[in-house]
């Protein structure tokens, strides 16, 4: 899986409360309305500024704290193409990756880049690159049943074959 | 193999698991908070489901905006309502109190259980040696149609806590402590156990507390291993329950092995904005404080409000102090009442809320205004958490918390302790 794209940096220990601030939640979400509120907590002006195919890059810990699956949703619908850390908060990882979202682990990445630089990430190869100063970092290699969950779309995906699949298969016991 | 990696084998439905693989593992209860069982019918309408796999396991709970406070949350909860009729779920719970102090007073969670929830806090369970852990609302859709989730079986670390409390001092302390020590992200994904002579003496209510907190350290879950006072407090809570507690191996089941002595530990506080930003409560006198929100699923349950009382009895808040109390759940709020507790928070100026999560993540009343001080027993000290982004939240234990409300500003609960 090959992702590349234009670099948003952010600090150590940035929770999902800053990412997805509270005041926005909602039970039902319309199109894009998630996406309006992406990193409101830091920078009100991101979700505007933000673009499709761009990376989000995070210090240690980021996404820690609260399991407000919103953080990791509202990226996804901004077009967000990974988000990229030396270290994530459990359950933002969790929901990274049911919602399709690459979530790229690389050591002191944070550090090898500023706002603007192109990062070029190959997971297959487990590499990350810094087009500008020609950095190669290590990605170390994701579980397969989680990289195949974000290459299938995310767990939205999974359970609706899952269903057609018992659908399926009690329309072959009755017959 | 640990006892976590046997409770996930179990329920894996399988003999053994290695560390660091994944399993698809059907929990023994998912609990829905309000807005995770809003979002999660939402989100399996839309991955095709109508029928929920497997009703009985499901236990809803409105606990963060209950009552609701704005139109929206009383819509959402109405169609709750009537989707938990539909889909023939009979475990809801509406103003009872917070999920993760419920499931254990109501025997939801027990040793060797395996508890997934709409919330981080889920780990709190886990004090009773099982594995509880917190889901995002797609993974709980997910199992909402399927009736499975997949899960990495994590490593494990263990605390080993030794030495006698200073007065003053508790178990909110020590990972306050642990935070300072070894930072937010001390053990990412991990399994972290509790175990060591300081352990054994403690009681569920402080168990409770250490478990809480483990998310806030990056873990997936906590542990520790049932003993007596597990067994009392099922024996009490869930007497007709049928439970298993499963054992660890050996040491090498440990990723590592970490000493504390619980002796060096003083009155601990969290400042704003980060868990591990942790000063002594001692030197922080110059912290005036706006409110003291005193409750949430860290601090809510009667031994925290046995302190307050102790502490705040014939006293009087700091006149620019306000108090914010919300119990636990229902069944503290019913012995406070019985111990004549809320009298004396009531006499001390303190305004009592419903049992819920009250301020924390500003759910409900209680909120602070920009540039405004709180500090809390809650588990958090978030930027934004209580209210504005503007306002400033320090973490305390239940202890000091009360005792900065009546000084009106942050001070260690050990002189009061002592009068």
């Amino acid at each position: 899986m090959h992702i590349s794209g234009s670099v948003w940096v952010f600090g150590e220990n940035v929770n999902t409360d800053l990412i997805f601030p509270k005041m926005w939640f909602r039970p039902t979400y319309e199109s894009g309305e998630m996406a309006s509120h992406l990193m409101s907590g830091i920078d009100s002006e991101f979700a505007r500024r933000v673009r499709r195919g761009d990376i989000i890059v995070g210090g240690l810990n980021f996404g820690c704290g609260s399991s407000r699956e919103e953080a990791a949703a509202a990226m996804k619908e901004a077009g967000i193409a990974a988000v990229v850390a030396p270290s994530f908060g459990r359950l933002f990882t969790r929901n990274c990756i049911n919602v399709g979202l690459p979530v790229v682990t690389s050591e002191k990445i944070d550090q090898q880049v500023v706002e603007g630089d192109v990062l070029e990430i190959d997971l297959g190869q487990g590499t990350i690159k810094v087009v500008r100063s020609g950095y190669v970092g290590r990605v170390p290699p994701m579980a397969p049943e989680s990289l195949k969950l974000i290459q299938d779309g995310g767990i939205a995906n999974y359970t609706r074959r899952v269903l057609e699949q018992r659908r399926a298969d009690n329309r072959m016991e009755r017959q | 193999m640990h006892a976590i990696s046997k409770i996930i084998a179990r329920h894996a439905d399988r003999d053994s698991v290695e560390v660091g693989e994944i399993v698809n593992v059907v929990p023994d209860y998912v609990m829905l908070n309000d807005r995770g069982a809003a979002r999660a019918a939402d989100l399996m309408a839309k991955m095709g489901a109508d029928k929920v796999h497997n009703p009985s396991q499901v236990i809803v709970v409105f606990d963060h905006h209950y009552p609701p406070i704005r139109q929206q949350d009383s819509v959402a909860q109405k169609k709750t309502r009537e989707w938990i009729k539909e889909q023939g779920i009979e475990k809801f719970h509406a103003g009872e109190g917070i999920g993760h102090v419920i499931f254990p007073e109501n025997g939801y969670s027990f040793p060797g259980a395996l508890i997934f929830g709409t919330d981080s806090h889920t780990v709190t369970n886990s004090a009773l040696g099982c594995v509880a852990t917190g889901m995002g609302h797609s993974d709980i859709a997910s199992y909402l149609a399927i009736g499975y989730n997949w899960l990495r079986v994590p490593e494990v670390i263990r605390f080993d806590l030794h030495g006698q409390f200073k007065p003053g001092v508790y178990a909110k302390d020590i990972a306050l402590r642990i935070a300072q020590l070894y930072g937010e992200d001390a053990a990412p994904y991990l399994g972290v156990e509790f175990a060591g002579p300081l352990v054994s003496e403690l009681p569920m209510s402080e168990r409770f507390v250490l478990c809480n907190m483990v998310i806030d350290f990056g873990a997936k879950t906590g542990y520790i291993q049932p003993d007596d006072v597990t067994r009392r407090f099922m024996a009490e809570r869930a007497p007709t329950r049928a439970w298993t507690a499963e054992t660890t191996d050996s040491d090498s089941d440990y990723s590592r092995i970490i000493e504390l002595d619980v002796s060096e530990i003083e009155p601990l506080v969290a400042v704003p904005h980060n868990l591990s930003n942790i000063k002594r409560a001692a030197d922080l006198s110059n912290i005036r404080v706006d409110e003291a929100i005193f409750g949430t699923c860290t601090g809510g349950r009667i031994d925290d409000f046995r302190v307050a009382a102790a502490i705040m009895r014939g006293k009087k808040l700091a006149p620019h102090t306000r108090m914010m109390i919300n119990p636990g759940s229902r069944e503290t709020y019913t012995k406070a009442l019985q111990e004549g507790l809320i009298n004396i928070f009531i006499e001390a100026g303190a305004t009592i809320g419903v049992p819920g999560c009250g301020p924390c993540t500003g759910c409900h009343q209680g909120m602070l205004a920009p540039a405004e001080n709180a500090i809390t027993n809650a588990s958090r000290n978030f930027k934004g958490r209580f209210g504005s982004p503007e306002a400033f939240a320090y973490v305390a234990s239940s202890a000091t918390v009360a005792a900065s409300a009546i000084a009106g500003h942050i001070v260690s609960p050990s002189e009061f302790l002592k009068q």
